[in-house]
């Protein structure tokens, strides 16, 4: 918990801060971070596409990537926040979709307006996180096998209700938000809204007191409730958080797509599982828990991205693009267990 | 076989049409929903398609999964590469509509191939098999060699392709013309892919194989893995009508475990379909008084074909295919195009 302040967070701060950083010679200690060389791949990687590829800078092309990497970071969030704990999230795709379906059926249906649809969609992805959280606390079983069988539950019951079919005549208003540009068309909104919850995540972590909390429960679970945190509580929040964000993630997957679709994260919701493990997992955030990191999330999913998108113009078969992804998750567990021998455990959130 | 219609009928189009064109900047991309076998000629179709007609590219390229939204990154990623005009089997019969409004937007035309799009979209026709028709014929088919009555189980595919629900409301169209001789007893559907397919239809032959007297098959796997079930237990007793031209279902008709199948036309519709999005960019636009038929989605369709063969042709069922796209490729630019 008392560890070297990190020097990351230069993005948060004015000016005089940065300057007040620099003259401290933090600027090295940001040299040797994980987020460092990740920032470093993706620039690697962009200079590499746009020399060999063609359209990698195409208007159409970096607008596109903006809209999917958005969607990734978010997925990518709401699996970190479980990892802080030492959990997973398999569920995550199926709280998403089934989370998208209510809200379809609010807006479609009940003819709910769209910002309260929205907060009824995210509140029923806090809730069937909740519902996870409360499951693996109670029982103490650990949440890759809970979330395996909720992942099921949450699937086959919106499947139930729903009759698999999708909701398609959604608002304008809200469908609309998926297909705006905005930067002289480069730039989707929802690339700008997963930035914002990067940095609300950071100032949650780094800064208030139950971001402290819920680290600590993660990082020493028997020390933490020795210390008067409530573990179980945190491990809780940790699944609402989570179930939140994958909620905000199906909501802008289902603007994207312009219809809440029951395959819209393919059988299970499984689909998302690739980018939400991959993306914490590149950035730097530990898989036994009690040590994340936003904005090496943000990045990973950037490169994640990158790359795949790369890979399609390079004419790599999807096939191997799978292939290739698959690679990059078991050399980030690899490095995750590195990390975990070689690397001070005192930057605890950056 | 598949290679040789695809060789057949290639050449004969090459011989016969004389609507060739030449636009060397056209790059076609055919992006079926997922990975599935029916969508495998459509390689060869675009590569016929650059050959005869002159096009820069007409190239196949395959989504890893059954999702829109890979499906949607690989369009993207497609057209950031340099493609100019899309042939796509929509993942989602409105979900694909936005993707084919902004690319309709970016200049880029589009047309939904072998599946439609539910109006209002921007793709520019849907041409495939009249599925709901060819399942309604196939069944009428089936009760017809049932002597009109008896139970009859449906398999079919995906419950995310738009056809399904075509498909499973024209077979109980045909069923209740039947007077009431003939009775759905179970339709099993979502299992258009291998594992899927072998475990409930042979659950469903071990359960109730003794009670059913006919199956009709909606889709590729089902036909292939029910095909396989009724070759194994030898059982000639139940009818089938299956769909599509695998080898296994061919051969099955042929050994007589297998009434029929009704024929698509996959590669038609990539060949036609490549042919006609160059002469959309080239400046030809569909006519007002086009001769479209309407289905359930969309009143902007053009059916690709579709035609019954038995054990009476099931040797000849290249040339049977052929000749319909020819016959639609012959008349297609007068009918439907103003150039």
């Amino acid at each position: 918990m008392r560890g070297k302040k990190n020097p990351f967070p230069l993005s948060l701060w004015p000016a005089k801060n940065i300057m007040k950083t620099l003259m401290n010679k933090k600027i090295p200690n940001f040299i040797f971070t994980n987020q460092f060389g990740l920032l470093c791949l993706v620039l690697v990687f962009i200079a590499i596409f746009s020399t060999v590829t063609d359209g990698f800078t195409s208007r159409f092309n970096i607008f596109a990537l903006s809209r999917v990497i958005a969607i990734d970071i978010m997925i990518g969030l709401a699996m970190m926040v479980v990892i802080l704990t030492g959990g997973l999230n398999l569920a995550l795709g199926a709280i998403g979709v089934s989370a998208a379906m209510f809200g379809g059926w609010c807006m479609e249906i009940m003819g709910i307006p769209v910002i309260p649809s929205i907060i009824l969609t995210l509140s029923m992805g806090a809730f069937l996180g909740w519902v996870n959280g409360i499951i693996t606390v109670k029982t103490g079983v650990h949440s890759f096998i809970v979330t395996l069988a909720t992942m099921s539950i949450y699937f086959g019951f919106m499947t139930m209700l729903t009759e698999a079919e999708a909701f398609r005549r959604l608002p304008e208003l809200f469908t609309d938000f998926g297909s705006a540009k905005l930067f002289n068309k480069y730039v989707s909104p929802l690339l700008l809204l997963s930035v914002a919850t990067c940095f609300i995540l950071f100032y949650l972590f780094r800064f208030t007191d139950i971001g402290r909390k819920l680290i600590a429960a993660g990082a020493n679970p028997e020390a933490a409730e020795l210390s008067g945190i409530s573990v179980s509580t945190m491990f809780i929040h940790c699944h609402v958080l989570s179930g939140l964000l994958g909620a905000l993630a199906a909501i802008m997957l289902t603007t994207r797509i312009g219809a809440a679709i029951p395959s819209m994260a393919g059988q299970l919701g499984m689909d998302w599982l690739l980018p939400a493990f991959l993306a914490p997992v590149i950035g730097g955030t530990l898989l036994s828990g009690g040590k994340l990191s936003v904005f090496g999330t943000m990045l990973g999913a950037v490169l994640v991205t990158l790359l795949t998108n790369g890979l399609y113009l390079l004419d790599v078969g999807e096939f191997w693009i799978r292939f290739f992804l698959g690679i990059i998750l078991l050399f980030a567990v690899l490095l995750d267990k590195a990390r975990e021998y070689f690397t001070l455990k005192s930057v605890i959130v950056s | 076989m598949k290679f040789l219609f695809s060789i057949v009928a290639s050449s004969a189009m090459l011989l016969s049409s004389s609507v060739i064109a030449g636009s060397s900047d056209t790059k076609v991309a055919l992006v079926p929903g997922g990975p599935h076998p029916y969508f495998a000629a459509w390689e060869r179709a675009g590569q016929d398609a650059v050959k005869d007609f002159g096009l820069g590219k007409a190239d196949y390229k395959v989504p890893a999964e059954w999702d829109l939204s890979q499906q949607n990154e690989l369009i993207e990623s497609l057209v950031g590469k340099g493609y100019n005009a899309v042939l796509v089997f929509p993942g989602d019969a409105v979900g694909t509509n936005k993707i084919l409004g902004e690319l309709d937007d970016a200049g880029i035309p589009t047309a939904a191939l072998a599946g439609c799009v539910e109006q209002p979209t921007m793709a520019k026709m849907c041409f495939g098999t009249d599925t709901g028709h060819s399942a309604y014929l196939g069944t009428k088919q089936l009760i017809k060699s049932m002597g009109g009555k008896g139970k009859i189980a449906h398999f079919t595919g995906f419950l995310v392709d738009p056809n399904t629900t075509l498909r499973i409301k024209a077979v109980e169209k045909a069923v209740g013309e039947a007077g009431g001789g003939v009775e759905i007893i179970q339709v099993i559907a979502d299992i258009d892919a291998y594992e899927p397919a072998d475990e409930k239809i042979n659950a469903f032959m071990a359960a109730q194989g003794g009670e059913v007297d006919g199956i009709v098959t909606t889709a590729w796997v089902p036909a292939v893995v029910a095909s396989q079930a009724l070759t194994n237990m030898g059982d000639k007793r139940i009818k089938m009508v299956g769909i599509d031209h695998d080898e296994v279902v061919l051969k099955a008709i042929k050994d007589g475990y297998v009434h029929g199948t009704m024929l698509q036309n996959p590669y038609g519709q990539g060949y036609i379909g490549s042919y006609v999005m160059d002469k959309i960019r080239g400046g030809c636009t569909f006519k007002s008084n086009a001769p479209w038929k309407s289905t359930a989605q969309t009143n902007q369709f053009i059916d690709s074909g579709t035609v019954f063969v038995d054990i009476s042709d099931v040797d000849t069922y290249v040339d049977a295919m052929r000749n319909i796209s020819l016959d639609i490729l012959k008349t297609f630019e007068g009918d439907f195009l103003d150039c």
